[in-house]
């Protein structure tokens, strides 16, 4: 059953490509999730209230925009962790209306979004979606994230757009996908809605010294037996500010390594991943 | 002789120093023992250097004066070891810190910490999740 179908890059990969140029909100309407067979999973599940963690840091310029995107296109509270910014993020949040969280000093872009999940469980909020501050990812794209979420019966459901994954971010994941086994097309996509059984995974002391929202994330949700599903997004560039991971060479190598040892540190910890086939389009 | 008791002073100055540290309190519970044993084992050692002949025939180490220098190193490196583990924890700790008292200011300038929405109650296990 879908259950077992472990998802295969190659073979599963290239229906993604045509859908990945629609938006994501329609996603759902050409696609069928095999959780919403209620005779396999059950009644589709309450997700209300949702939390949209926004992890920012010196993103002034974009963030009200991304704080208003959100709150127009779902209805949820949006809260944006300020990740000690030095110029005026966080007035703009607030100006725009979100619940804004300051960290003291900086704890790196999981750290914050990690704040934003503890929140949520402090609050009981029951899902969290998270988006960078940057406006690479749409607002828009949201709906048909937690459609995808309800429907499927996942417990975290990442937005990736294979169309913008640089050569070189091309190469490098197609390795970790070698040593991780883990079949995700992007890895560090920040654009994510997490269940509850999720969040307290992630919430939790051991999720803490992870420094990026991306590998050690998903091999911990691996450990834990959750369930991953990944869904063809429409992306922007990057309009302010390069990539954090993969800013320049050095910074690269040291992700390299870094990562690859945490692979390594979590090879005993394998359990079988249950990555579902993400649309299955009716014959 | 004068070897000796070059050795002898050295240790009995190292010893002293530690011994010192201890008692003024800046070196606090386990880490105080530890370095009490180091004083004890340099002072035993400097004083009484044909202990390390003694203990090289006894392990049959041709030639005894490695044998201290090994032992070091050796524990030198253990401890460099558990050194990074506590600075894990600690690391750790105070990630989970700022997180918690960033949330906690927040709530204060809000001044309130009921729930955003008034369905969304948090459950105990939610509860414990977020604060283990």
């Amino acid at each position: 059953m879908y259950v077992n179908n472990i998802y295969s890059v190659k073979q599963d990969y290239e229906p993604f490509r045509d859908l990945a140029l629609t938006s994501l909100s329609r996603a759902p309407e050409n696609a069928v999730f095999p959780g919403s067979d209620p005779r396999v999973y059950g009644n589709p599940r309450r997700l209300e209230p949702i939390l949209a963690v926004i992890p920012a840091r010196n993103e002034a310029a974009t963030v009200a925009e991304v704080v208003r995107g959100v709150a127009a296109s779902l209805a949820c509270t949006v809260l944006v962790v300020n990740d000690a910014s030095t110029d005026a993020t966080a007035a703009a949040a607030r100006a725009a209306g979100a619940v804004v969280i300051d960290l003291p000093w900086r704890l790196g872009a999981w750290g914050a979004t990690q704040t934003g999940m503890r929140y949520a469980l402090r609050r009981g909020f029951r899902t969290v979606v998270t988006l960078d501050a940057d406006g690479q990812h749409h607002p828009q794209a949201l709906p048909g994230l937690l459609e995808a979420l309800r429907a499927s019966g996942a417990n975290v459901v990442i937005g990736t757009c294979a169309a913008r994954l640089s050569a070189a971010k091309r190469l490098a994941w197609r390795y970790f996908r070698a040593i991780t086994g883990i079949g995700v097309v992007d890895f560090t996509s920040g654009l994510r809605a997490y269940d509850r059984r999720a969040l307290r995974a992630l919430a939790a002391r051991e999720a803490s010294l992870l420094d990026y929202q991306d590998l050690g994330v998903l091999m911990l949700l691996r450990k834990k037996g959750l369930q991953l599903l990944e869904v063809p997004t429409a992306m922007s560039p990057r309009r302010s500010g390069g990539s954090r991971v993969f800013g320049s060479w050095p910074m690269v190598a040291r992700y390299m390594l870094h990562t690859t040892v945490l692979c390594f540190a979590q090879l005993g910890a394998r359990a079988p991943i249950r990555l579902r086939r993400a649309a299955e389009t009716r014959a | 002789m004068t070897a000796a008791i070059t050795a002898a002073v050295i240790a009995v100055l190292l010893a002293g120093s530690i011994l010192y540290l201890v008692r003024r309190d800046h070196l606090h519970g386990n880490h105080a023992l530890w370095w009490l044993v180091v004083a004890a084992a340099i002072l035993a050692l400097g004083v009484f250097p044909g202990a390390i002949d003694w203990l090289g025939r006894l392990t049959g180490i041709s030639y005894p004066p490695v044998l201290p220098i090994i032992l070091g190193i050796g524990m030198i490196l253990l401890r460099l070891l558990k050194l990074d583990i506590d600075r894990s924890r600690a690391e750790r700790q105070m990630r989970r810190l700022t997180q918690k008292i960033a949330i906690l200011e927040q709530e204060l300038r809000e001044g309130r910490a009921t729930p955003v929405q008034p369905e969304a109650t948090a459950s105990a296990g939610d509860r414990a999740a977020e604060d283990a």
